[in-house]
């Protein structure tokens, strides 16, 4: 009898095939958002924590800034010595050490013919030592890197395009830099970065176009930039280091910390008053990420709750209407022997099957809506060049919010059920029989 | 088992309506023998509808005691009432109360879903009611594409569909036509004739000629029997 009382929930269901339809997408909206954030949330996660792997675990910016609980470096001051580079490098939790310089360009320029000069406006180059490149877990795609003292530069593959796709800069090519204080120096290229290395977690030193060795080309800038004290002194904006070991890296960075603050350093020499030294480490920004990546999936979740909510206002609404409306049918199948129970099952019926039905709609939607939520997400970090992160996001299904999806909708089409089913049930049926 | 089919004894019913009782049925006794064709008749108002819904067993008695088939329905439980409702009793309704989204013959085998039998048994025997009110080729359309007196031939076989001691026919002609009414009417003549005790409420002065035996009600009480 249950069956047949199903099939009837089903035939009436069939009957009023628009406000079915109508209450379903309610559930559906509701079920596919559900899946598609929490998938399309999931996916991105384990792609954060695949990064790990794409960058060094073990590496970190030393810099100054605002220190605390979410520090931020500022890149604005020259602190760091040879002698602080030095004495971190002999720090007992640290691998390496890479001073980085910045050289800012007016002009790239690149010699075309005998006579004539094809130029392009400069970008940052970054002076550093062979270290930098391990430490930033970039490779050398074609020829090797630079030899320190010598005129030298590494650059990248997107600056090796700069005049032109169809005539790029190749290993072995000569170009001349113009820094910002007018002097122009030659420099072979050595080396080409690997297209997708040049990536960096520090968005601060996001891109690197141009690597050079510190002498000749930071060493000689340096005393015409860096305001009077140093002017004898060649000093590094920022350092970056790796700790011995995934497990020591915050020893690390308090170890460095530690020395920097202790009054030893001669950063805490050159440091402003008002900056911190921060140590900013490759993990700390991972789990960043990840934290703003929760918050807005636990955000999302909350809207799609919303939404399941409504849908459930929606079935309870339509199902009170439907009962109100059937009233007279309602009276005639208790006069025709339908217990009360009878009665509650056909109601209850149909607001489950709408809730069910949703859900597995839902899912299905929401399963092919999160993969194209996340191929939205590929193109934008394609679109960012590699600066934030390398590699593609893949769509992780998570089987448990499919079950959980489909139970939810049963649940909500239960529930929205249980009042509308009850007032059927509990009707009189003289008044039921009576009701125009 | 009792010759009497109905057996009412001092029945009343009051209904309180606010603050107000009204007294719908005042110590109604009426034996009612199986095979009869009981006329119903009364103005509104005058307890004939309430007499219908306690015998019906859709509501029940205040005071006194109401026999249905041998079942006394003021001590059963709901379950019981609903179970007595779906075997002793075939409704017919003035506006028919078809399921409108159900076809003829789902209509017809309605009661019997309700009482649990074998689909292939409903089947069978609502196929064979189809065939009784002469509509087996309608038996997949809805209520919607078919005519009153096709709609109140349904209904009618609905009502035999638990092969029930008592048809309950409530305005059965009132909305039809003259001619429709007519064999309706005859219909249930013939129902009776194969045994069927047959209770017609109606205010069709008309149609007492096909009953045998005719009660009239006036507030609460019956006025006169003939």
């Amino acid at each position: 009898m249950i069956r047949d009382i199903f099939v009837m929930a089903l035939e009436a269901m069939r009957s009023y095939k628009i406000r079915t339809f109508l209450t379903l997408i309610g559930v559906i909206i509701g079920v596919a958002s559900v899946i598609m954030v929490t998938t399309a949330g999931g996916s991105v996660s384990s792609f954060v924590a695949g990064q790990f792997n794409v960058f060094n675990p073990t590496g970190m910016v030393i810099g100054t800034g605002t220190g605390g609980a979410t520090p931020q470096l500022s890149m604005r001051s020259v602190v760091f010595t040879d002698n602080d580079v030095a004495k971190i490098q002999n720090l007992s939790y640290i691998k390496t050490v890479a001073p980085v310089g910045v050289v800012p360009l007016n002009k790239i320029l690149k010699r075309d013919g005998f006579l004539n000069w094809e130029s392009r406006p400069g970008q940052t180059m970054y002076a550093s030592n062979s270290a930098l490149l391990e430490i930033m877990n970039v490779k050398i795609g074609e020829g090797r890197m630079f030899e320190e003292g010598k005129n030298e530069v590494v650059i990248s593959k997107s600056t090796a395009e700069v005049f032109g796709k169809d005539k790029p800069l190749q290993v072995g090519d000569t170009i001349y830099l113009r820094r910002v204080d007018g002097k122009t120096l030659e420099a072979k290229i050595v080396g080409i970065l690997k297209a997708s290395s040049t990536t960096n977690m520090f968005n601060a030193m996001a891109n690197p176009g141009i690597i050079c060795p510190i002498k000749p080309y930071y060493s000689s800038y340096f005393g015409s930039n860096a305001g009077t004290i140093l002017k004898r002194v060649v000093a590094y904006t920022v350092l970056l280091a790796e700790a011995t070991d995934t497990k020591h890296v915050q020893d690390a960075q308090n170890e460095i910390l530690n020395y920097l603050d202790s009054g030893g350093s001669d950063a805490s020499k050159y440091k402003d008053q008002s900056l911190d030294f921060v140590v900013i480490t490759q993990q700390y920004i991972l789990v960043r990420i990840q934290q703003v990546v929760d918050v807005i999936r636990v955000y999302i979740v909350a809207i799609a709750l919303i939404s399941l909510l409504i849908g459930a206002i929606g079935i309870a609404n339509i199902m009170f209407a439907t009962v109100t409306e059937r009233t007279r049918e309602i009276g005639t199948m208790m006069a025709i022997g339908a217990k009360r129970r009878d009665i509650l099952q056909l109601f209850l019926y149909q607001s489950t099957i709408i809730g069910l039905l949703g859900g597995l709609i839902g899912c299905i939607l929401g399963a092919s809506g999160s993969w194209f939520v996340v191929d939205l997400l590929n193109r934008s970090v394609q679109n960012l060049g590699g600066a934030l992160a390398t590699g593609t996001i893949t769509v992780i299904y998570a089987p448990e919010w499919f079950v959980i999806a489909v139970i939810v909708g049963i649940f909500i089409g239960v529930a929205a059920g249980v009042l509308p089913a009850r007032k059927a049930a509990k009707m009189d049926p003289v008044e039921a029989l009576r009701y125009e | 088992m009792s010759e009497y089919v109905i057996d009412i004894d001092s029945l009343t019913k009051i209904y309180q309506t606010g603050k107000t009782d009204f007294k719908a049925l005042n110590t109604v006794t009426m034996k009612i023998r199986k095979g009869d064709f009981v006329a119903i008749m009364g103005p509104s108002g005058s307890g004939k509808s309430t007499l219908m819904n306690i015998i019906g067993c859709l509501d029940r008695p205040t005071s006194g005691t109401v026999i249905i088939d041998g079942e006394n329905i003021s001590i059963v439980s709901d379950n019981e009432l609903a179970e007595i409702r779906g075997r002793k009793i075939g409704f017919i309704f003035q506006k028919f109360n078809l399921i409108s989204t159900m076809n003829a013959l789902k209509n017809i085998e309605l009661p019997m879903v309700f009482l649990g039998g074998t689909k292939a048994d409903r089947n069978r025997q609502a196929a064979e009611l189809l065939g009784k009110v002469g509509l087996t080729k309608w038996a997949t359309h809805r209520p919607n594409e078919l005519s009153g007196g096709q709609q109140q031939r349904i209904a009618i076989a609905r009502a035999l569909s638990n092969n029930p001691s008592i048809i309950l026919a409530d305005e059965p002609t009132g909305n039809l036509d003259t001619k429709t009414g007519e064999q309706i009417m005859e219909l249930l003549v013939e129902l009776n004739k194969e045994g069927k005790t047959i209770l017609l409420v109606t205010h069709a002065i008309a149609l007492k000629r096909f009953a045998n035996r005719v009660i009239n009600m006036l507030d609460g009480e019956i006025s006169e029997e003939s």
